[in-house]
């Protein structure tokens, strides 16, 4: 799989310098965050925003019902009236100590009521602050069960895991799942991650020994996870994207361990969610901060089947 | 779930044995089958070697109690309407604080120990000192601690008590859990300051705890 972006000549004609915008119908990019290993002056890849793709959201670590979770979760608000993304899913750490009724309402109802009104869906994992319960939520959309997988647009399917607890029966099931999916998009989202720079928690190398092999040999073709509180892109790992988005309400400032080789593109700075389009075989991505700003972008193909 | 609660604590003592050993000059045997791991996973670093048949037997007192309490949460969930998949947070509440008065009423003469025995704290802390000393015991410690703000000696920490609501739930490295004895899914180890907590997860309830487990 390859990870375009910048300066790719195919997609020269989508891209949108900083600050300039972009083609109609893509959403403009704003001011580029210079973070990580990242030229400044690097182009940003616009969403396409095409009729018919498949948008989505991710967004971690997020439920401490502080001010700047509500910042970003305005920014997600307002970015959605140009790009109308169907679903969120959430990576974990979904609410932050106390799990009353009140602290639903505070840590999660509220700051996105705007988008749960107008009808988008939150597809929820369990992080390791997260208690059980929460897979019973309504609006989480689990359906009672601790791992599931859902297909939301045809020839897409997410596998959703529950990484504090990985008992040898849900490696058993996502096996299963992963073999059974005859979609061409397989991406799995779950807690820790398999590959990070954070130099609080980093890698997570015993979960990776059991699911990295099973992603390879079924073709998944990204991960998403948070735990640590930044946002990072790594480069592609056996030809699998990572991505770790554990930046919606934690922070972790300049967590971020630059000499770890592993980053494609790091922001440590400030709050961040991911927007992503599915649009054929690419699946385009931007990094939104707290102010608005794109701090990452780009388009990667996914992965195909050996013929 | 219900299907394997059995099989994995029947496991457990099987498991330990595979889990722990530290510092001890004979080379051990190898460890015996622990468990029913797809036989395509790829085996997993022990973080410490196997356990002594005196620990393994320590250990196997602790296993009974998980049994008896898991049984008795079990047969206390089943007396309660089961949530629904798309419950309202009150609904989640309000099933967690019944199993909860429950729980505590079933076990009202409950007290430190009864399922964190005698025989297996002394056990658990030497494993958790031997987690904590290897190479990576800094950052492990560094991630429970994240979260883990509160001194247990301020809050009420009781056994048979709910979980203080205003106590974050921390992080449990897979390599503690590695290490301990199995649970099922109604139980989980967690952090308060340093101590480790057993969770009823469904029922919020402490079930037990050992003070001073964390090694400074």
């Amino acid at each position: 799989m390859r990870t375009r972006h910048s300066f790719s000549i195919p997609l020269l004609l989508l891209l949108s310098v900083a600050g300039v915008g972009c083609r109609d119908g893509a959403i403009a990019a704003g001011a580029t965050a210079v973070e990580a290993q990242q030229p400044a002056a690097e182009a940003q890849v616009a969403l396409p925003n095409k009729d018919g793709s498949f948008k989505f959201a991710v967004l971690g670590d997020f439920g401490t019902g502080d001010r700047t979770q509500y910042e970003l979760a305005e920014q997600m608000a307002k970015f959605r009236q140009r790009f109308k993304y169907e679903i969120v899913v959430l990576v974990g750490d979904n609410l932050y100590g106390s799990e009353r009724p009140q602290d639903f309402q505070n840590k999660f109802e509220i700051p996105y009521k705007p988008l749960i009104d107008a009808g988008v869906k939150f597809y929820a994992s369990l992080g390791n602050h997260d208690a059980r319960e929460q897979r019973y939520y309504k609006l989480f959309n689990m359906d009672g069960k601790l791992y599931y997988t859902f297909s939301p647009k045809s020839d897409i399917r997410f596998f959703v895991l529950e990484s504090t607890y990985p008992v040898p029966e849900q490696i058993e099931w996502v096996e299963k799942e992963l073999k059974a999916s005859g979609s061409n998009w397989k991406i799995v989202y779950f807690h820790h991650p398999l590959y990070s720079s954070g130099e609080r928690h980093g890698s997570d190398l015993r979960l990776r020994e059991v699911l990295e092999p099973l992603f390879l040999k079924y073709n998944v073709s990204v991960v998403l996870t948070g735990h640590d509180h930044f946002y990072e892109r790594l480069k592609p790992q056996k030809e699998i994207t990572h991505f770790v988005v554990g930046s919606g309400g934690q922070l972790r400032k300049g967590n971020i361990d630059r000499g770890t080789g592993l980053t494609a593109r790091g922001f440590d700075t400030d709050l961040v969610f991911m927007a992503a389009e599915i649009t054929g075989d690419e699946m385009y991505f931007n990094a939104i901060s707290r102010t608005g700003q794109t701090v990452d972008s780009g388009v990667l193909t996914r992965r195909k089947a050996a013929p | 779930m219900s299907a394997t609660r059995g099989g994995l604590v029947s496991l457990a003592a099987a498991t330990l044995v595979a889990v722990g050993a530290c510092g001890r000059e004979s080379v051990p045997p190898p460890p015996p089958a622990t468990s029913a791991s797809p036989a395509t996973a790829p085996p997993t670093e022990r973080v410490v070697g196997p356990l002594s048949p005196e620990d393994a037997r320590a250990l196997a007192t602790m296993n009974d109690r998980l049994k008896q309490y898991v049984d008795l949460h079990v047969k206390l969930e089943q007396s309660l309407p089961k949530l629904p998949k798309d419950a309202t947070p009150q609904q989640i509440d309000k099933n967690q604080r019944t199993l909860e008065r429950l729980v505590r009423e079933a076990r009202a003469t409950a007290k430190p120990g009864d399922i964190f025995t005698p025989e297996a704290q002394p056990v658990i802390k030497r494993l958790l000192a031997a987690v904590f000393g290897g190479p990576d015991g800094k950052q492990l410690k560094s991630s429970i601690m994240d979260e883990n703000t509160v001194d247990p000696a301020t809050i009420k920490l009781t056994v048979n008590a709910r979980y203080p609501d205003v106590v974050p739930l921390t992080s449990v490295p897979p390599q503690v859990l590695q290490t301990l004895p199995k649970l099922t899914e109604d139980l989980e180890y967690r952090f308060v300051g340093d101590w480790l907590i057993l969770l009823d997860t469904h029922a919020h309830v402490v079930a037990d705890y050992i003070d001073d487990a964390l090694p400074k």
